[in-house]
């Protein structure tokens, strides 16, 4: 619990840094970011080797982003289980043989791991460095002008915002029931209905709390959020950068 | 729970993304009437603050040993609303995928329809609701959440299957992979039901307007349907749109597989031009070799004049987990036919199923939210 919201503080800190790719505007790094685990997605189950040249973007974009590599890995590791799993049935399923590399006999399955392996690398990758590079509020102020509903951004805004004050709520709670507890690990189940409870009580009387000291303060649903700055030309040139190498890559190589 | 991008095709995990679009546009559009006011934004915010809260809460699973936590999807209908709990799921789920890498930004739409559509759009207003219909008691309120998890999990482990199934980059054959899903999500199911009534005991107890003011009772009703009525009309729409779907499934055999390769097909000719040409080639070979040995397979037979859809279907072949309804790692077996011929059988028939449980609960909770806001 505690490693989230240092995590969450983590891509915020970084979020705010001030580097060229930083400064793009956020609508140029969505449309990259989504073009490229599109593309990313759709190459074959064995295609490890044509994957590769991918991997130039998420290295290049981390070197002039200044983001840090510690960061990404342990990103990383929440998504693997479930890729590794997947891959390792490829593995035992598919058994047949690919190429042979200086006698040794690589499989399919194998060959299949791998670029699964590298896939979620670079997925992972692309969804880091959009959240990484840009500030939650301007990713939904985007949202608001792609004329997503305002109710929904509006509900992405306050679970954003209250992601971190609701887990440090449940972590003291946490600490305080472990503390009293006689050094159990974890919750026991028959204790989960009122602590959760609890928590849920809590919080609906927080939200309200704050939503109408927030009204108090004059704040209204209906204001339209500022662009910090237009779409420019090199948020055009960015965008084409990064795609039509990528497209070029896997439609025409 | 949460799939990810690298076991995704992007047809799946776009088409799945259009489909849970669109069910937040829907939502939201029918919310701007009547229940989404302003002041139920920001609780529907911290209430997905709230579930991300609560799956981080681990308990120990008696008798296990080990330790787990809610998913809250069930929680969360039950305590604010099916369509509410939506968004709030979706925001989570967003901010999950985001943030802390849990699922894709491309999976987002599959992650958002298994543990946002089939709990909160489809179980709850099915299932749960109809369940408290006769007054809320401790009794009722347990059962309901117990039938409503374990109900949501098995479907939402039923998609993870199918999805993955579809996309093919995972070679597990369909019937292996969800016999190991179904199972361990009705363990799943179970322990999410059981915590999921103990919360809601609890909450009931404490503040039971929160709960009876969401449920609706059968004396407010104008026009309240059965439980029984539900479950038969859903029963005979699923099978009608399951006939209709194999209908187009037998003339057009395997859409999404066709896409698959298509694209693995434009994916060989250019890999035939770069030095991976032998990687591939001898993957084709061998399909098609075994493709070809196999009498009982179907496509092959009708494509020897095309050398292109030959190719390609050699191509889907290798890229397909049943190649050509024959179980890859045995074409010799023919009871690989016959399971494939299940399995396929099966696919389309949870395919039908879920269009189906999708199409009622938008109908019914459209009539549910006007005769709500009517009283």
């Amino acid at each position: 619990m505690a490693s989230r919201v240092r995590e969450l503080r983590a891509l915020e800190t970084l979020a705010a840094g001030r580097t060229a790719i930083h400064r793009l505007h956020p609508f140029a790094k969505m449309l990259t970011a989504l073009v490229f685990i599109v593309l990313t997605a759709s190459y074959g189950r064995y295609d490890f080797l044509r994957l590769a040249p991918y991997l130039f973007y998420p290295f290049v974009m981390m070197a002039v982003a200044e983001l840090p590599y510690k960061l990404i890995l342990t990103r990383l590791a929440a998504a693997l289980p479930f890729c590794l799993f997947a891959g390792l049935s490829n593995v035992i399923f598919d058994r047949g043989a690919a190429f042979a590399v200086g006698g040794v006999t690589v499989s399919l399955g194998v060959l299949s791991l791998a670029t699964i392996l590298i896939k979620a690398y670079l997925c992972v990758m692309s969804a880091l460095l959009l959240v990484a590079t840009t500030p939650f509020p301007e990713l939904m102020a985007q949202l608001r002008r792609l004329r997503v509903p305002l109710s929904i951004v509006l509900v992405f805004e306050t679970a954003y915002r209250y992601v971190g004050v609701v887990l440090e709520e449940a972590r003291s709670m946490t600490t305080a029931y472990k503390l009293r507890g006689g050094g159990k690990k974890a919750l026991l189940m028959r204790h989960m209905g009122a602590f959760v409870g609890q928590l849920l009580l809590r919080g609906f009387d927080r939200a309200r709390r704050v939503h109408a000291a927030m009204r108090c303060r004059g704040y209204s649903l209906h204001r339209p959020p500022p662009a910090r700055h237009p779409f420019a030309p090199a948020d055009a040139l960015f965008t084409a950068a990064v795609c039509i190498p990528a497209a070029v890559l896997r439609f025409v190589w | 729970m949460h799939m990810a991008d690298a076991l995704l095709s992007p047809a799946v995990g776009l088409g799945m993304g259009a489909v849970s679009a669109a069910a937040v546009g829907v939502t939201a559009a029918m919310g701007k009437r009547d229940d989404f006011s302003e002041g139920k934004i920001p609780l529907m915010g911290v209430a997905g603050a709230l579930v991300f809260a609560g799956q981080m809460v681990n308990f120990t699973i008696p008798a296990t040993g080990s330790s787990g936590h809610i998913v809250g999807s069930v929680l969360l209908s039950a305590l604010i609303g099916g369509g509410p709990a939506f968004l709030a799921m979706t925001a989570v789920l967003t901010i999950q995928c985001l943030f802390f890498a849990d699922g894709g930004l491309l999976a987002l739409g599959c992650n958002i329809f298994n543990m946002g559509v089939i709990p909160c759009l489809v179980v709850c207003p099915l299932v749960f609701r109809p369940l408290l219909r006769g007054g809320v008691s401790n009794r009722r309120l347990s059962a309901a959440s117990v039938v409503s998890s374990v109900l949501s999990l098995e479907l939402a482990a039923l998609a993870v299957t199918l999805l993955t199934f579809l996309s093919g980059i995972a070679g597990l054959p369909f019937a292996a992979f969800a016999s190991l899903m179904l199972p361990i999500h009705l363990v799943i199911g179970l322990v999410e039901g059981v915590v999921t009534a103990a919360i809601l005991v609890f909450v009931h107890r404490m503040r039971p307007e929160l709960i009876d003011a969401s449920a609706p009772l059968s004396g407010r009703r104008r026009e309240g349907r059965s439980a029984k009525k539900v479950l038969i009309s859903l029963a005979v729409l699923a099978i009608a749109s399951g006939c209709a779907l194999s209908l187009f499934a037998s003339t057009h055999p395997d859409g999404l597989e066709w896409a698959v390769g298509k694209t693995a097909e434009r994916a060989q000719g250019q890999g035939q031009a770069d030095g991976q040409g032998e990687v591939q080639g001898e993957a084709d070979g061998q399909a098609q070799g075994e493709g070809e040995g196999e009498g009982t397979e179907l496509v092959a037979q009708g494509n020897n004049n095309s050398g292109l859809h030959d190719d390609a279907a050699a191509l889907r072949d290798s890229t397909a987990f049943l190649p050509g309804y024959v179980f890859a790692a045995d074409p010799e077996n023919e009871a690989g036919v016959v399971v494939s011929g299940l399995v396929g059988t099966l696919a389309v028939f949870a395919a039908s199923c879920a269009v189906g449980l999708v199409m009622i609960p938008l109908v019914k909770y459209r009539k549910k939210s006007v005769s709500d806001a009517g009283p």
